[in-house]
């Protein structure tokens, strides 16, 4: 080759190179973007957008009230309302754990038998419990107040806790209009857990690395889309596609809400076994504080139809509850017991899926999870992009002293309880 | 779970009936269904429309019959995921609303798929069974 082909080929080659860099943006954007089907798009847009249209606790009158809120947030931290002043909801329900408390089996006045749940999103959710043993946020509120193994306290001691401070009973009489030390104790029991619901009503987790590539696929916008990462894409194409995994975690709480048998053991302990979603069934119909109790304020309606309609039936032994995997990393271990440590530890349950282990009738909605090891990674990843960054970041807001003021002037003073002015 | 008793006829989708062509017609248009298995012709239509995963819905339900002929009565309403092999989380109710009307409340579909509407009619060995399948995502 000449010396001047030589140079000719050395400026051609440098010409492309600055051409390849001027592009370089868009063409590595768009390379790093999976060629997602339509079918693969739509899936995948049903798992939004988020947040979701607002809701509030099921028969709770006051689960909008911002009082309400304000005695509730204050009632899930204190400890006075457990009868020996141990213990508060955010013992199993810590904000630094997402809600959770980071146990396989959560530790009452004993060691129970299972798991706590997340309290994010919970008003998104239709039952309460592992096994949906309650269908609003407020009535599942009453039940640890109450069990001897957690909080072991009495309508007559939540009474006692809220009357007896300045503070709560301040805020309870400006909340629910009444005075505390006046009234039925069972009313201010199931009034503090509707506060108590009102507040979890309000714990609603922020938009998510998934939540800004769906949004941007919903917008045809690929730059956007391409920022996120490639492994996770990956990872989310199994859980749309050959996973399966949008049969029962499905939708923007990446769950349907129901129950289902995956083939995990259920003993409690030997000789022992979690009724799961049948106990539910039947602890929720035994229920006086159920969504068609007197204590409601549903007053029948839509929000009363599941209570309603829920049927037991045989299969429900060895259900429990699909989990929203929104958050799922930040709220290890897994499964009604904590019996699976890690994601990877989730995964590979569903890979080594024993299909002789799953309880119920004939059922045949999973097949053990054919995956290698890298696209068991990439579920891992995805996954993890399903965290809000502040799901272990939640702050109390500040808080002023209670304050109540009676009305004068047109309406006059009727009364210490009718002049009550919320603020 | 059991789908045939004695004497009762399964019935595939719908083609139209002549005698009985007006039935229905006042449920919605773009969701209403009709099925047809010989004098019988049974049209419901869900509401809300349309059916969506994990919302309670209800049925709008007319049975019919050729002329002269008394419908028979919807007796039981039903639905599963025959690829799964299960039903829904929840009983419906019917609630018999006079002549050949008829609401059912308290269905939901809490899984995308395939899912199966059985909808009994009549009792005994006078007993039908029409069913209808769907697609939900």
């Amino acid at each position: 080759m000449s010396l001047s082909a030589r140079w000719r080929r050395i400026g051609a080659a440098v010409l492309c190179a600055v051409i390849g860099a001027v592009a370089a943006p868009s063409v590595a954007a768009d390379a790093a973007l999976l060629d997602f089907t339509p079918d693969e798009v739509r899936r995948i847009l049903q798992h939004g957008p988020w947040p979701p249209p607002s809701a509030h606790d099921a028969g709770n009158a006051r689960a909008a009230d911002p009082q309400a809120i304000d005695l509730g947030r204050r009632l899930f931290f204190d400890r006075r309302l457990s009868v020996d002043g141990t213990m508060s909801c955010a013992s199993c329900h810590a904000p630094a754990q997402a809600f959770a408390d980071g146990r396989a089996r959560s530790l009452g006045r004993v060691a129970l038998d299972r798991n706590a749940p997340s309290l994010w999103n919970a008003v998104h959710e239709r039952w309460y419990g592992w096994d949906g043993a309650a269908d609003s946020i407020w009535s599942q509120s009453i039940r640890p107040l109450l069990d001897a193994r957690e909080m072991a306290g009495s309508a007559a001691h939540v009474a006692t806790a809220v009357a007896g401070d300045r503070e709560l009973a301040c805020r309870y009489t400006r909340a629910f209009g009444r005075d505390p030390a006046t009234n039925d104790p069972e009313r201010t029991l199931v009034d503090a857990a509707k506060a108590i619901g009102a507040f979890v009503g309000t714990l609603v987790s922020g938009r998510t690395p998934f939540d800004a590539f769906r949004d941007a696929l919903a917008s045809g916008d690929r730059q956007a889309a391409a920022r996120y990462p490639l492994d996770a894409q990956r990872g989310l194409r199994l859980f749309v596609g050959r996973g399966r995994c949008t049969t029962c975690h499905v939708g923007p709480m990446f769950t349907h809400g129901e129950f289902g048998d995956i083939g995990l053991p259920f003993f409690v302990r030997p000789g022992e076994v979690d009724p799961g979603r049948h106990g539910g069934i039947l602890a929720l119909r035994a229920s006086a504080f159920n969504l068609l109790s007197r204590h409601s304020d549903a007053a029948g309606g839509d929000a009363t139809l599941k209570t309603r309609h829920i049927e037991p039936q045989h299969r429900n032994f060895g259900e429990f509850k699909v989990p929203s995997l929104r958050n799922v990393a930040e709220t290890a271990p897994y499964m009604h017991d904590g019996q699976l440590a890690t994601l990877d530890a989730v995964l590979g349950h569903y890979v080594d899926l024993n299909l002789d282990r799953l309880h119920a009738d004939g059922e045949q909605i999973l097949q053990p999870l054919r995956i290698d090891a890298g696209e068991r990674a990439d579920m891992v990843a995805f996954l993890k992009t399903l965290s809000d960054r502040q799901a272990r970041g939640w702050q109390a807001p500040a808080e002023t002293p209670c304050r109540i003021e009676a009305t004068s002037g047109a309406q006059g003073q009727k009364g210490a309880a009718s002049s009550l002015v919320r603020r | 779970m059991r789908l045939l008793l004695a004497g009762a006829v399964v019935a595939a989708i719908a083609w139209p009936v002549g005698a009985a062509a007006d039935c229905g017609e006042a449920l919605p248009a773009a969701s209403r269904v009709r099925i047809a298995h010989g004098a019988t012709t049974l049209v419901f239509a869900p509401r809300p429309a349309p059916l969506a995963i994990g919302r309670h819905f209800a049925l709008d339900v007319v049975v019919c019959a050729a002329a002269g002929g008394s419908p028979r009565t919807l007796a039981r309403v039903d639905a599963d995921m025959p690829a799964h092999r299960h039903g829904m989380n929840y009983r419906p109710t019917i609630r018999a609303l006079g002549g050949e009307h008829y609401a059912v409340d308290g269905l939901m579909f809490h899984m995308p798929g395939r899912w199966r509407f059985m909808f009994d009619l009549g009792s005994g060995a006078d007993l039908v069974r029409l069913m209808h399948e769907v697609d939900v995502e």
